[in-house]
Order: structure tokens, then C-alpha cells, then sequence
């Protein structure tokens, strides 16, 4: 098994679900996995190079983008609450009116 | 030999159900399948050799699965269009088939670098410490961020009433 093309189709799939979800949790969803996929590099290049530093870059990574998370689903429920939207396209639209 | 047929099967469960999280129409059951994504990266982190990286992996898509199931129900609509039988099928499919490459392709991934015997915590706090510290500070700037955000609805939603 190759773990860089696993990584890879991870990218492809998150890639996919930006372009193509309209709906900001499923778009939240996609960023998540081009995250994980990025971070996964850590850990295989950090175990093809046999230390753990890849490990602490993993950590560091994963707590960043948690934090993100979390401020991102607030900002979801905010618009929702305010504005009624779900839709990325909806919010997108706003800006016109 | 097991080994390497559990970390298939982990790779084609990641691939599946990170494919299956953004094919599937309910909230809920999308959000499942995202937390048996996070199951096996996890496995998949720990077969690597890299058990601080499984189990911090493992604790954060805890919290993140639970934050996305509460915000799924709180915004999905109660009656929702029921997803047909022959699209779920055919996603699991797609699903299947995006797994097969990396499954099947298995080039020599040698390097020349030189093994170092570094230990975790020595790689976190004597290599990263600065790093460590500021990350902190970002984390606790962005809860702060948080609360200010949902504090503003709560402010305005106060001055609506009177």
C-alpha cells in the first residue's frame, strides 16, 4: 500500500466536496479532510525518516485546525441564525443585495 | 502479512467513508461516516508507528465529530428529501473504486535520510517549544474569538427585544 497516494485520493475527495457541496457543513466537511490529508504527510514522512518530529508538526497541525473548526461552526450557526442560509451560492448572493 | 491486510482494510475504510461523509444526503449519517474517517487515519497513524499521533488524532475527531453532530441536527431540516437506495449504492461503488490506486500501487517509498533516534518529547519540546507556546496563543485567541462571535448574536438579539 502506498500511503502518499492514499494521501493524495484523501485531497481528491476533500477537493471534490469543495467544489461541488453547496451546503457550509459539507464544505466545512471537505476542508476537514484536505487538513487531515496534509497532515497525514507528517506521519509518513516522519515514519519513513524514523523520528518523531513529524509527530510534534501532526499536533500542532491538528490543534490549529480544530481551533478553526470551532470558530467556523460558530460563524456557521450565526449566519444561520441571522440570515436563515445554509447555502454557500445564498451567502454568496448577499453581498449583491 | 496481517499487518499489512489491516492496513488495507484501514485504507479502504478511510477512502469509503470519507467519500460516503459527502455523498450522503442526512446529516447524521454523514457525520458518522466522518468519524469512522477519523477512526481509521487514527489506525492507520498508529500502524505507521506513530501512537501519539493515533490517540491525539483519535481525541480531536472526538471533539470535532461531537461539534459537528450537535451543529448537523441543530441546522438540518426536519424533513429532508429521503436519498435514494441506487445513489447510495452507486457512491459506495465510487467509493470503493477511488480506494483501489492506493491500495494496489506500491512503489518503493526508500529514502536516503539518516535515521534519528529522537524521541517524541524531545521533538516537541526542544525542537518545537516556541512553537508549542505560540500555539497556544492561537488556540486561545481563536476561543476567545469564539465567544465574542456568539456573544454579538446574543448582545443583538437582546436589543431586538427591547
Amino acid at each position: 500500500m502506498n500511503y502518499i497516494v492514499l494521501s493524495l485520493t484523501l485531497l481528491a475527495v476533500g477537493l471534490y466536496g469543495l467544489v461541488t457541496k453547496h451546503n457550509l457543513l459539507k464544505t466545512l466537511i471537505s476542508i476537514e479532510m484536505i487538513a487531515a490529508a496534509a497532515s497525514m504527510n507528517f506521519v509518513v514522512f516522519a515514519s519513513i525518516a524514523g523520528d518523531s518530529l513529524g509527530q510534534a508538526f501532526l499536533m500542532l497541525a491538528l490543534s490549529v485546525d480544530t481551533a478553526m473548526t470551532a470558530i467556523v461552526v460558530a460563524l456557521v450557526l450565526v449566519a444561520y441564525r441571522e440570515l436563515k442560509v445554509l447555502d454557500v451560492w445564498d451567502l454568496s448572493k448577499l453581498k449583491e443585495t | 502479512m496481517i499487518m499489512f491486510l489491516y492496513e488495507d482494510a484501514f485504507a479502504v475504510a478511510l477512502v469509503v467513508s470519507a467519500f460516503l461523509a459527502l455523498h450522503l444526503e442526512n446529516v447524521a449519517y454523514a457525520v458518522i461516516s466522518f468519524g469512522v474517517m477519523f477512526t481509521a487515519l487514527s489506525a492507520l497513524y498508529f500502524s505507521l508507528g506513530g501512537p501519539f499521533a493515533a490517540v491525539f488524532q483519535l481525541v480531536v475527531a472526538v471533539g470535532t465529530i461531537a461539534v459537528f453532530f450537535l451543529a448537523g441536527e441543530m441546522l438540518a431540516p426536519k424533513r429532508g428529501t429521503r436519498q435514494k437506495s441506487g445513489s447510495k449504492i452507486l457512491g459506495v461503488i465510487i467509493a470503493f473504486g477511488l480506494a483501489v490506486p492506493s491500495v494496489l500501487l506500491d512503489f518503493e517509498a526508500s529514502t536516503s535520510m539518516k535515521t534519528h533516534d529522537l524521541s517524541f518529547s524531545s521533538a516537541l519540546w526542544e525542537f518545537r517549544a516556541l512553537d508549542v507556546i505560540g500555539q497556544g496563543v492561537v488556540v486561545l485567541a481563536l476561543a476567545l474569538g469564539v465567544v465574542m462571535v456568539l456573544k454579538e448574536r446574543k448582545n443583538q438579539a437582546r436589543r431586538k427585544e427591547y
